[in-house]
């Protein structure tokens, strides 16, 4: 391995092809992106996503590699990609877009954990050493701290995610998703607190009462900057709650806040209020870098290539749709 | 008053009533909060825990006594429990196999009684049990439910072990194995093994919530 590795990296596990070129020196040296945009009022549907990465794949990859002044693939040394979790036919794209230029170049293969993924870039962005981790996306709802060579999962939702919950909610007076822009702004112009059922589950936390709630509100005539507002008031405090019981129980100092839904405010402002009682720093990776990104991919995966990880070859290259980030090895991490 | 413990939610207090030990727990306003969720969630928790030991003591699962609830101030006083928390206890370097197997097997079937009384405790952790006196005593019933499904005793279960595991490693496996064991003495070996179908269920489904 040379002195300053540098690595390609490529995520597809949802909404949005993004590709990035990583420096061990630099950090993230280029990080393009595509989203793909439902119709407004509905989700997100697999296969037309698919067909949407398929059609900016070579697009986002090379816009990736030529601002990096690179000479293409030649100045990266492993490609790496998203392997799961996530819906089967985006991570599909993004195996065989990364197979594809792992052939064509001879480089090394890398298969990256998404959810580590947000995790890593976070603590490079952040400087967070050893953080307690809040990881708050579509895909996930979870407090982890790494123990055992593992990130371990201390809380986390038993049914919906808070993506999904601003996201459905958003849905449900016609937003295209992701929705938490949106929803954020309209609460912000909002004061009234409508009461919303408020589940704590010993360290889990659940979402679903909110959203059956919040909906009822809706279709009842209630404004919906108010049900927003009230929506976020009660989520937020939910998951700090559970955050301040895991910052009890590990000691932290530092907490580290990623994920999509890490970019609104109200959110790291109550974070930031529970924190100062536990005197613990908080770390919110930058908006830019919040949501799903080829940069997550391409750096966590040369921390991944560094510590001899690389994949046998292209036979290996699958995708994991369920993959449990509690299962990942982290071997870079003492 | 002598602060013995400061929670995320709650101080603890060890004070006097009428000539005896007691603790004084108060949930504090929680600033991050919207005031009036805040003061509506302290006030809940407080009448609601007492609700709960009293009918924890009633299906045989001891807990403390309980000498003044005072929802508005978010304020409970009651007994002092003598002892060590069994957190302490397990981590004590001299714990033996066969005294984590007795501790969770008394630990099982407390949470088979409350389960059996359609009681979810809610916040299973190693520091919510106090060892003293011979017995184990159940505390902290502020997160407590009345559920008499499946999913929410899994739950329960579910929480004492992600605890147990990460903690004290140590001991966890034949702690574990014993609590289970003591949970079917009291629910019985259908009930146990299905509850145990269960949370291996969540720990399943929970780890990755799908986007849909
Ligand atoms: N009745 C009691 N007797 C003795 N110690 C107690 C009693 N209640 C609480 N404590 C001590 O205070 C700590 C915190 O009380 P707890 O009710 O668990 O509050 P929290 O909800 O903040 O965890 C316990 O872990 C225990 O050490
Ligand atoms: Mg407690």
């Amino acid at each position: 391995m040379r002195g300053n590795l540098r690595v390609l990296g490529i995520e597809s596990t949802a909404h949005t092809f993004s590709a990035s070129v990583v420096g061990e020196r630099e950090g993230v040296i280029t990080n393009a992106k595509d989203v793909y945009l439902p119709p407004e009022g509905s989700g997100i549907h697999p296969a037309e996503a698919a067909d949407h990465h398929l059609s900016v794949a070579a697009r986002v990859v090379r816009e990736a590699l030529d601002e990096a002044g690179a000479q293409g693939l030649d100045d990266v040394d492993a490609v790496a990609y998203s392997m799961g979790p996530g819906l089967g036919p985006c991570l599909r794209v993004g195996a065989v877009t990364a197979r594809a230029l792992s052939l064509a170049s001879g480089k090394p293969l890398v298969a990256v954990n998404h959810a580590v993924g947000h995790i890593e870039l976070g603590c490079l962005l952040t400087g967070a050493r050893a953080p307690l981790v809040l990881l708050i996306s579509g895909g996930h709802t979870m407090v982890l701290a790494h123990s055992n060579g593992v990130w371990r999962v201390l809380g986390e939702t038993l049914d919906l995610t808070l993506g999904q919950l601003l996201d459905q909610i958003g849905r449900h007076v016609g937003f295209a998703s992701p929705c938490g822009r949106r929803i954020e702004e309209a609460a912000a112009r909002s004061s009234r607190y409508l009461r919303l059922p408020y589940t704590v589950k010993g360290n889990d936390v659940s979402f679903s009462g909110v959203l059956t709630a919040a909906k009822r509100l809706v279709d009842g005539g209630a404004p919906p900057e108010d049900v927003f507002y009230s929506v976020q008031e009660t989520a937020f405090a939910i998951t700090t709650e559970v955050t301040e019981r895991a910052l009890a129980f590990t000691g932290a100092r530092e907490l580290l806040v990623v994920g999509g839904v890490a970019a609104n405010r109200r959110l790291s402002e109550m974070l930031r209020k529970m924190a100062e009682r536990h005197e613990a720093s908080v770390m919110v990776v930058p908006p830019q870098f919040s949501g799903d990104c080829g940069a997550q991919i391409a750096w966590t995966g040369l921390l991944a290539y560094r510590a001899g990880e690389s994949l046998a070859g292209v036979a290996e290259s699958v995708v994991r749709q369920s993959w449990r980030l509690d299962t990942v090895r982290t071997p870079w991490r003492a | 008053m002598e602060l013995i413990y400061r929670g995320a939610e709650a101080d603890v207090f060890k004070g006097g009533w009428c000539d005896r030990p007691a603790v004084y727990k108060v949930r504090k306003p929680l600033t991050y909060r919207l005031p009036e969720l805040d003061g509506l969630i302290r006030s809940q928790r407080t009448s609601h825990e007492a609700q709960i030991i009293h009918q924890s003591r009633g299906a045989g699962v001891p807990a403390p006594w309980l000498y003044y609830v005072s929802p508005e101030e978010a304020l409970l006083v009651m007994e002092f429990v003598e002892g060590e928390r069994l957190k302490t206890v397990l981590m004590d370097p001299a714990m033996t196999g066969r005294r984590a197997r007795e501790l969770g097997a008394e630990f099982g079937r407390d949470i088979a009684r409350l389960h059996a009384a359609g009681i979810m405790h809610g916040d299973l952790t190693t520091s919510n049990v106090i060892v003293g006196g011979g017995r184990l005593t159940l505390i902290d019933f502020g997160l407590a439910i009345r559920s008499q499904r499946l999913e929410d005793q899994a739950v329960d279960l579910r929480l004492i072990k992600e605890t147990v595991t990460g903690a004290h490693n140590g001991v966890s496996k034949p702690f574990m194995r014993s609590l289970l064991a003591g949970y079917s003495e009291v629910l019985g070996g259908t009930r146990t093994a299905a509850a145990a179908r269960k949370l291996a269920e969540i720990e399943r489904r929970g780890r990755y919530a799908r986007v849909e």
